[in-house]
């Protein structure tokens, strides 16, 4: 190292000009972030795809339990509901109701269990290379929606074969909108429980009880337009939960074939939007915490 | 390889501390009180924090491979990460040229997957195209050499093949920057000279390679230049021979239980080290001197581009013409002996250096010793009989003396004295006046960093 001592004898200590260096590591600003994301795009998708093949290849039957799992399960719901118990509850086609209510909320549910530990499953990735960190929640929903896409082609096809038959008409193109509306919303949920995982550890002994909270609440098992009828105060604050929303979308667009009250859509969109921008942003602001553990 | 000492950084640390908070058996960091039983009631243990960096600063350049030695827990490790920008540092900043790259000991980043799965993602990770990720694939097959092992899942893999996968799928993205811990050392001889060759290549499109190796064989025959770490801090920073050649004796002694050798050399280094300062040289500063804070952007103004953010590239172009220039293809055009009468040149007196300008002509060449801290440098007045002095008046009267007539103050009084006696000025004092022990002849260093 160079020692510059000038001709007055003040200093030893060496100069050095910063031109053209950074601070390693540092947030970047929004727009480069974003800009960064999207080139990293192709690595999210082939790290989602290596996760679903990870998490199956381990089994004898790879691929396979990706429809063998919704087949079971629905083939499970309609042999007790349908065959043993034969309850409707005053519901018309129980069991088109229950299936669309568990595979829906199921594919939500696994993006909260998954984003509260992305960061924690990531670490290996985080610790070897330098990518925008929000492609790990990011990730661990589209994995999701991977793993979710058989089981929604298994649920129509059975659908369509289990009786009673469903009414078909136009309205089934609507699921498009709505599994989008969806995801978008998922990934803002997965963004924010990934830093609020990371900060407070304990959480991901905490989700799994919220989420069971949240399943009985977002009827998935029981009409709660019934359930509550004496109860509005409740029954209107269950109607402002999202996934109360996407369900009842769901059935009315796949099972039922009836157009949907608009506050219903309203509903959808605001919190799917409304928690895209606050998760990614609560995200983005803790970018550089999530190297140390 | 030469060592470019003078050119531009490609990394600088400045003053980075880094500590951790860690929870401990330790019986001495158990909390006390209500807190104890919180403690005992959620079987948490007790904590302390860890001073993993104590302020380290380090400029690498372009085309430098520096090692770095040191004990286990020394803060190497942490060191790399906080440069990596992995972990950011609680102190001090880092700033580099180029994202660098990390190659730490765990190795595996998806053990389900297959070997060329995992090139796969660690290319796109990095931020290449899937294009130039499937480029890139055969080069790293090839400088991996796994032959047909690249289709296991890499959790099958022993460590050396992963660690050789690892470095390879790192050389893929050609980075500028790299840090490796401990990352070669499993490889067997084929691999090391294949990665040595890859990083040579590395360093001369002016990279730069921060290696720590606890063989300091290999940081001999590796490095350019060397530093040695010790609880946080750099307390050596040389050529990788010397310094290496000082680590591995000290290490031998350790391992020999020569603990007496051991603890006399590092004491030895310690009571050398300077802790190194940078001047960090902010070319913003230079052109647009205004600070950030005083200049607030109004609404009709518009900002300039981010400061720090680009690296101004300057390209000069060498427009190459075939043809000769025609001064070239006519060697008449000069005279070859020039005759005549010519004024001699005359050249413009040059003003005087600063330093004869300014003060008194010096009556020695040696420049005073250099001041370790300028900014805080005092300044002392001093009157020109030697028993008008402060340090005088207090020693005849009592109430300040013990005060005046600390280390440091003597030392000072000594130095000033000898500087008159070179001048020939000086005047020697009754011994009374002027207190000097006897023992101090020369001020070391440590003495005049405490002063300054």
């Amino acid at each position: 190292m160079s020692e510059t001592t000038n001709p007055l004898g003040l200093t030893s200590m060496p100069s050095v000009s910063s031109e053209g260096l950074v601070p390693v590591g540092k947030r970047t600003s929004l727009r480069s972030y974003l800009s960064g994301l999207w080139n990293r795009r192709h690595f999210i998708i082939a790290e989602s795809r290596a996760k679903v093949s990870g998490s199956t290849r381990k089994n004898l039957l790879g691929y396979g339990w990706l429809f063998l799992n919704p087949l079971l399960s629905v083939l499970a719901f309609w042999f007790i509901f349908g065959f043993i118990l034969k309850t409707s509850d005053g519901v018309e086609n129980f069991i088109g109701y229950l299936v669309i209510g568990v595979f829906f909320f199921q594919y939500t549910a696994r993006c909260v269990t998954g984003g509260t530990g992305a960061i924690r499953s990531g670490a290996a990735m985080i610790r070897a290379f330098q990518f925008p960190r929000a492609a790990l929640p990011i990730s661990t929903v589209a994995r999701n929606l991977l793993d979710f896409m058989p089981s929604l082609a298994v649920m129509i096809l059975l659908l369509i074969v289990i009786p009673p038959l469903e009414h078909l008409s136009w309205r089934i193109v609507l699921i498009v909108p709505i599994i989008a509306l969806q995801t978008i919303f998922n990934v803002g949920l997965s963004c924010l429980l990934a830093r609020a995982g990371h900060m407070i550890p304990d959480l991901g002994n905490l989700m799994s009880i919220l989420s069971r909270f949240w399943l009985y609440g977002s009827g998935v098992f029981f009409v709660i337009d019934v359930a509550l009828a004496d109860h509005p105060a409740l029954l209107a604050l269950m109607r402002i939960n999202p996934m109360y929303s996407y369900l009842e979308l769901t059935r009315d667009s796949l099972l039922y074939g009836v157009t949907s009250p608009w506050w219903m859509w309203l509903s959808a969109a605001t919190w799917a939007f409304g928690l895209l921008v606050v998760g990614f942003l609560f995200f983005w602001r803790g970018e550089e915490s999530y190297g140390r553990s | 390889m030469d060592a470019p000492e003078n050119g531009p950084a490609n990394i600088i640390a400045e003053d980075v501390q880094v500590r951790y908070t860690v929870g401990t058996k330790d019986p001495a960091h158990r909390s006390k009180g209500l807190n104890r039983l919180r403690d005992i009631a959620l079987g948490r243990q007790g904590q302390t924090t860890v001073r993993a960096l104590r302020g380290v600063s380090l400029v690498a350049r372009e085309g430098e491979m520096i090692g770095i030695v040191g004990a286990n827990g020394s803060g190497k490790s942490t060191f790399l990460r906080n440069v990596a920008g992995v972990e950011q540092p609680d102190r001090g900043r880092i700033l580099v040229r180029y994202q660098p790259l990390l190659l730490g000991v765990q190795a595996a980043l998806q053990p389900s997957l297959s070997g060329s799965e995992n090139v796969r993602l660690g290319c796109l990770a990095m931020g290449l195209t899937p294009e130039e990720a499937a480029e890139a694939y055969e080069y790293v097959v090839d400088l991996s050499a796994l032959g047909a092992a690249i289709h296991r899942p890499m959790g099958t893999y022993s460590s050396g093949m992963g660690a050789r996968l690892r470095f390879a799928i790192a050389l893929a993205a050609r980075p500028k920057i790299l840090l490796i811990d401990e990352a070669l050392s499993t490889g067997d001889a084929s691999f090391a000279e294949r990665s040595e060759r890859a990083m040579d290549e590395l360093l001369a499109e002016a990279g730069t390679v921060l290696l720590v190796n606890h063989a300091a064989k290999v940081i001999q025959e590796l490095c350019t230049r060397a530093v040695w770490m010790h609880q946080g801090e750099i307390i050596m920073d040389g050529p990788a021979d010397a310094i290496a050649e000082k680590y591995r004796w000290w290490a031998w002694n350790v391992a020999k239980g020569k603990e007496y050798i051991a603890g006399k050399l590092l004491h030895d280094v310690v009571r050398n080290a300077r802790k190194e300062e940078i001047n960090i040289l902010e070319p913003e500063l230079v052109k647009n001197p205004i600070p950030r804070h005083a200049k607030r952007p109004s609404k009709g103004q518009k900002v300039a581009a981010a400061r720090h953010v680009k690296r101004r590239e300057v390209i000069e172009e060498v427009e190459e013409s075939t043809a000769l220039p025609l001064s070239a293809s006519a060697p008449n055009v000069w005279p070859e002996r020039i005759e005549g009468n010519f004024p001699q040149a005359t050249f413009p007196v040059l003003p005087k250096p600063a330093v004869e300008a300014v003060s008194i002509q010096r009556a020695y060449d040696e420049p005073p010793p250099l001041r370790y801290r300028p900014r805080e440098k005092r300044v002392m007045l001093r009157a020109a009989d030697p028993r008008d002095r402060a340090s005088a008046v207090a020693e005849s009267s009592d109430l300040t003396s013990r005060r005046l007539a600390s280390n440091a103050h003597r030392a000072a009084e000594q130095r000033y004295r000898m500087r008159q006696q070179m001048r020939g000025e000086f005047v020697e004092p009754h011994n009374e006046t002027v207190p000097i022990t006897t023992g101090v002849e020369q001020p070391d260093s440590t003495q005049r960093e405490r002063e300054g």
